[in-house]
């Protein structure tokens, strides 16, 4: 079904596979040249800084976005038969993976050419990318079965994530908030996925260790959350769609 | 005599939906909790059905045909009672459901396979046949939203009868596409009747469901009203 899902979205698009590069790409230019002229952050090689952050905000995003619609999209596979309903969410998960590894493989080419790639720090990118597919996954559940139920939870989502992009550091960095609103910034389980990221692809260091470990225990719990909502409301997906 | 197996067996099953007047909204549901119209489309229906049986079930509309069969397979969970079925059940409760317009007429093949529970090589040793059946021809790799309504009747007819099932679901669909293949669905239903699987049919038509079920359930208001054998079951 991932199969279905990558060649479903890039059929009809020329460029094809192209679009996989080309849209964070665009992204990160725009997005690049506003907040180097207009509220310039002191990191050196802001594009670099950018992409790293960008590329897992993308797939978080795509994958919430184009999931919490997905059970009410997909009813007449829901009304076809009976099979684990987690599919339809995971298949869409799993061809999102697959464009985030896509784009780090070129990233990580891009660093090796730059030459700043620290062996060590490499190794916790696998275990960035499980992280926030776990965390993308949990939400996803969770969202699309509210969504089958309450029809309005795919437009408070649409609303949110934009407003969720300014509330993770992307484009800055934690140094420029008061240090007080730190744990604020660490509710919200992005932030240390991002900084994960970071720290895996170019060696910047975690702002608060301890506060870090809460966030992941907070989005293994959201996981978890995701997953039994989804299995409870699931068996009842036909009465709702 | 051996002991005949059981197919599906049914329990005290009820099922009531909520009616929706207006779309329900999550806001609407933490403001104020408003009152759950409901309606009971099962009433504490128990059921066994034993392996090579087949029933047709006859009722007027709202009787509760449809939901009967989307519990017994698997595609709605009833409110209380208890449902076990052994094989694997397939379904032409809605031929169409579960095709992608986006995609060609080869992968929805595979997706409605996929998802009617075959694995991807059983697909792939039956393919051709399925191919055939449906008679698409060369429209196997032009993109669904491209075919007729029959075609898409067809394929997922096709689909349905190769995936080998123990127990078959029709409801209603039978008089699938034109004259000629129609007669051959009927053929194939009949070849499914004759293997002796178990086979559950709702429908109107009361004259083809007394020629080749073995027994009829008349249903109405979400109750069993009656179960009757015809000739061809008391022979069985």
């Amino acid at each position: 079904m991932t199969v279905k899902e990558i060649k479903a979205r890039y059929k009809h698009a020329i460029l094809g596979f192209l679009w996989i590069i080309l849209n964070p790409l665009l992204q990160m230019l725009v997005i690049g040249f506003v907040f180097q002229f207009f509220l310039p952050v002191h990191v050196d090689n802001y594009f670099l800084f950018l992409f790293s952050g960008l590329l897992p905000w993308i797939f978080f995003s795509f994958t919430l976005s184009k999931c919490t619609p997905a059970i009410v999209y997909e009813r007449s596979l829901i009304k076809k038969a009976r099979f684990p309903r987690e599919a339809i969410i995971l298949s869409i998960v799993f061809s999102n993976v697959f464009h985030l590894l896509v784009s780090l493989a070129l990233l990580l080419v891009v660093l090796l050419f730059v030459g700043k790639v620290s062996l060590l720090q490499l190794l916790l990118l696998p275990i960035a990318i499980i992280w926030i597919t776990l965390l993308s996954s949990g939400l996803s559940l969770l969202a699309t079965a509210l969504n089958a139920r309450f029809r309005d939870v795919n437009f408070f989502v649409q609303a949110v994530v934009p407003l969720w992009f300014y509330a993770t550091p992307i484009v800055y960095t934690l140094d420029l908030i008061p240090q007080n609103l730190h744990a604020l910034f660490y509710l919200n389980p992005m932030t240390a996925v991002i900084e994960a990221f970071r720290f895996a692809l170019l060696g910047m260091p975690v702002t608060q260790v301890s506060l870090w470990l809460v966030s992941v225990a907070a989005s293994l719990a959201l996981c978890v959350l995701g997953w039994v909502v989804f299995q409870r409301e699931s068996k009842y997906f036909d009465d709702w769609v | 005599m051996k002991k005949k197996q059981i197919a599906i067996e049914l329990k005290n099953i009820t099922k009531r939906y909520v009616l929706h007047h207006e779309k329900p909204t999550f806001s609407e549901q933490i403001i104020r909790r408003s009152k759950k119209e409901e309606f009971v489309a099962l009433d504490d229906v128990s059921l066994i059905i034993y392996k090579g049986e087949s029933v047709g079930i006859i009722g007027p509309n709202g009787a509760g045909k449809t939901t009967l069969l989307k519990i017994i397979a698997g595609i709605a969970t009833p409110t209380s009672g208890f449902v076990s079925v052994h094989g694997r059940v397939v379904s032409l409760i809605d031929l169409e459901a579960g095709f992608n317009p986006e995609l060609t007429g080869e992968e929805n093949i595979y997706l409605n396979g996929l998802v009617i529970g075959m694995r991807r090589k059983e697909i792939e040793k039956v393919f051709k046949k399925i191919v055939a059946f449906a008679d698409i021809g060369k429209f196997i790799d032009a993109p669904l939203y491209t075919y007729s309504q029959g075609m898409k009747l067809r394929l997922g007819f096709s689909v349905a009868v190769h995936a080998n099932p123990d127990i078959l679901i029709l409801d209603e669909g039978m008089a699938v596409g034109d004259e000629e293949f129609r007669g051959k669905s009927g053929e194939r239903i009949k070849q499914f009747f004759n293997e002796g699987k178990t086979i559950l049919i709702a429908m109107h038509w009361q004259e083809y469901l007394e020629k080749s079920c073995s027994c009829l359930l008349y249903m109405r208001g979400g109750e069993i009203e009656k179960i009757t054998k015809t000739s061809l079951g008391s022979k069985l």
